[in-house]
């Protein structure tokens, strides 16, 4: 198994929960291998040629700045902020976590996964605990190396002032890197918090790299997260992207995920609905061209009464870009007075490009309401004629069609700071 | 002397495979309201899509010069640019695209042509808002999508707001009064009257003689067939209304 499994000393190894967990992630990995196309999940989005590329895991522990000694990074790995709104920045470099002091409200603990390992109790019963890793094949080579990201809890009632922002800023000098990161984060009853996720490149633009990240969420009775994510990596980039989340009686998870990079890319997000009235609202967008592959997969179970989903999807995809949705609503028996709700929806700019639509609709319960749709096509030749007819240059029009056409779904970002950073992030470059 | 704006010479074009303009001559001067009435299916709307530039709508033999330039190598934003506006029959929807984003994207391409400054912000809202107040188009209607939701009357009056605002040197009126109360089409004719002086020119299509009341002509011409089979003045229009079409249609 060489490539993407290899035997190197992580910190930690003396602890043998996490050894025994690193271990289990190790084994499944090995002996599933990566998805081909014969498996299921996978059978639209083949990681293609992973295996022969040896990516290599860095293991350099600490702050190394990367930018050499002018280095004028201030801005995107130290201390300085990169959004453009106001928000407690973590800033990852190269998939290391930057040591830096954030001054944090009463009630919110940020720190390193590592850390929490060693100090927090709580984190034993968390880590791996929200998804199986038999279903998962690049979580669980995510679990063999364990080692990277940051555990964040949201106390009791706490909510915070700002967005906690993940911003993972990517320049490898060198090419092939990979790295995993795994960012688990609690909210307590009644919390509220939005967690902002950032994957952005400079520099290299073909740089390729391997983004492998397991975000394990678990919001409490009453609490709710807003979870907002731009992809955006470097356009031979891999990115890989679990989102495990279990809601508890009356919580709420809303998730908006914007997809521009990557030349294989897959967001997925599993999300449980564990007890009464728990809600999640998981949209998603995408905008997309050159060769690149883009998976948007979704997995909402509703396991218990009056929980409720609903999905937005849609998706732009040019040149020889292939947009992939797949999408599932589980009803479990006795999860009565539910209501799931999913539409994609997609925009093909040429003939090359493709979309792979799997909506999965599974009802074990009466009384239940439930709706996917999915739909499909060009850009309207009457409504470019009518701005053409008016003086608009036709790559204007098209380009102000394009952009109208994923308004709807970000219009339904509850933040308005939040939502205008994502419209200007989709806009054509 | 009059200076001509649009001179059609024996034009003929199709779509599909259809031949349906089949030689087409006519010439508009400047500060002249010429009218083509004629019945369903001549081909009224399609000679109106070949003077914008519809893609689909083949001009296979005839010349049209526009401010004496050749109108048909042009794309059809530039004949926006130049100056022709066609007043749609059933303007389509822009979901997602607000009112005002639209037309301030057309106000500057268009100025931009005529090597006029762009209107920053503040410049177009002012102009707009003034435009849509007299005919009554409201704030809230130019946040709006562009057409999405509107009413037929709603729909025109948008229409007529665009042409007062792109000052256009020719405008064609495509059945402008389908689907309109009495009411909407006096707000569309006063609107589109108000834009007429001695440099612009106007053609109204148009299968009734009742817009005639409110947007006179000079020159009614009756469409059967492809071409023209009768021309004469504002008085040809009240003739049709009064004799119908069958008379041209039966010359085929």
């Amino acid at each position: 198994m060489g490539g993407l499994l290899q035997n190197i000393k992580l910190p930690g190894d003396d602890i043998p929960w996490l050894e025994g967990l690193r271990e289990k992630g190790r084994c499944v990995f090995a002996g599933k291998g990566l998805p081909t196309a014969k498996t299921e999940a996978w059978k639209y989005t083949r990681p293609r040629d992973l295996q022969a590329d040896d990516f290599v895991l860095e293991t350099t522990a600490g702050h190394e700045c990367h930018c050499g000694s002018n280095c004028d990074c201030e801005k995107t790995c130290g201390e300085g902020s990169v959004m453009p709104f106001e928000a407690y920045e973590l800033h990852f470099e190269n998939g290391k976590l930057q040591h830096e002091h954030l001054h944090l409200p009463q009630g919110v603990t940020v720190m390193p996964l590592m850390d929490a390992i060693l100090q927090n109790e709580d984190i034993r019963g968390r880590l791996g605990k929200s998804f199986d890793l038999q279903d998962y094949p690049f979580a669980a080579l995510n679990t063999a190396y364990l080692e990277e990201g940051v555990f964040i809890n949201i106390q009791e009632n706490i909510s915070p002032d700002k967005p906690l922002a993940i911003i993972n800023h990517t320049h490898a000098r060198h090419d092939n890197l990979l790295f995993n990161l795994r960012n688990v984060i609690v909210l307590e009853k009644n919390s509220r918090a939005t967690i902002v996720e950032a994957y952005i490149y400079s520099g290299a633009e073909k740089s390729r790299y391997f983004a492998n990240v397991v975000n394990e969420i678990y919001i409490g009775r009453g609490a709710e997260v807003r979870h907002y994510k731009l992809q955006n990596d470097a356009y031979k980039a891999v990115h890989i992207s679990l989102n495990a989340v279990k809601v508890k009686a009356g919580g709420n998870y809303e998730a908006f995920c914007l997809q521009r990079g990557a030349d294989l890319a897959r967001n997925e997000t599993h999300v449980v609905l564990a007890e009464e009235k728990a809600r999640a609202k998981v949209d998603a967008a995408y905008h997309i061209a050159g060769w690149a592959t883009v998976d948007t997969t979704t997995d909402i179970e509703h396991l218990a009464p009056e929980t409720t989903s609903e999905q937005l999807v849609k998706g732009v995809a040019g040149g020889n870009a292939r947009g992939v949705f797949q999408g599932k609503i589980h009803i479990a028996p006795h999860a009565v007075k539910t209501e799931g709700n999913q539409l994609h929806k997609a925009l093909l700019l040429t003939d090359e490009a493709e979309i792979d639509c799997k909506p999965e609709l599974e009802i074990f319960a009466d009384d239940v309401k439930c709706s996917h749709g999915a739909a499909s096509g060009e850009l309207d030749e009457e409504q470019l004629f009518y701005m053409r007819a008016r003086g608009i240059g036709e790559d204007e029009a098209r380009r102000i069609l394009i952009d109208a056409y994923l308004e709807d779904v970000i219009n339904r970002i509850e933040e308005p700071a939040v939502r205008d950073w994502i419209a200007e992030q989709a806009r054509q470059k | 002397m009059k200076t001509p704006i649009l001179e059609i010479e024996d034009l003929c074009a199709r779509v599909a495979d259809k031949e349906i303009i089949k030689g087409f001559s006519l010439t508009i001067n400047e500060g002249e309201v010429h009218a083509i009435m004629g019945p369903n299916g001549a081909g009224k709307s399609t000679l109106s899509y070949v003077l914008c530039g519809k893609p689909g709508y083949e001009v296979t033999s005839g010349k049209i010069l526009f401010k004496g330039k050749n109108l048909l190598r042009m794309t059809p934003e530039e004949r926006a640019r130049e100056g022709m506006f066609l007043i749609m029959q059933y303007p389509v929807d822009i979901p997602g695209v607000p009112v005002t984003t639209f037309l301030k994207h057309a106000v500057n391409a268009v100025r931009k042509h005529q090597n006029l400054p762009e209107l920053d912000t503040m410049e177009f809202i002012k102009l707009v808002r003034e435009e849509g107040k007299k005919l009554g188009i409201s704030n809230d209607m130019l946040k709006r999508p562009v057409n999405v939701g509107f009413s037929g009357g709603e729909k025109k009056r948008l229409e007529t707001l665009q042409m007062a605002i792109l000052k256009p040197r020719f405008a064609i009126l495509d059945e402008a009064d389908s689907g309109l109360d009495i009411d909407a089409m006096k707000v569309v004719a006063d609107g589109v009257n108000a834009e007429r002086n001695e440099h612009n020119a106007l053609l109204v299509i148009t299968h009734y003689q009742r817009l005639l009341n409110y947007i006179v002509p000079d020159f009614v011409h009756v469409f059967a067939d492809g071409h023209i089979v009768k021309s004469g003045g504002k008085e040809l229009a009240t003739e049709l209304e009064e004799t119908g079409y069958a008379q041209f249609v039966k010359e085929k």
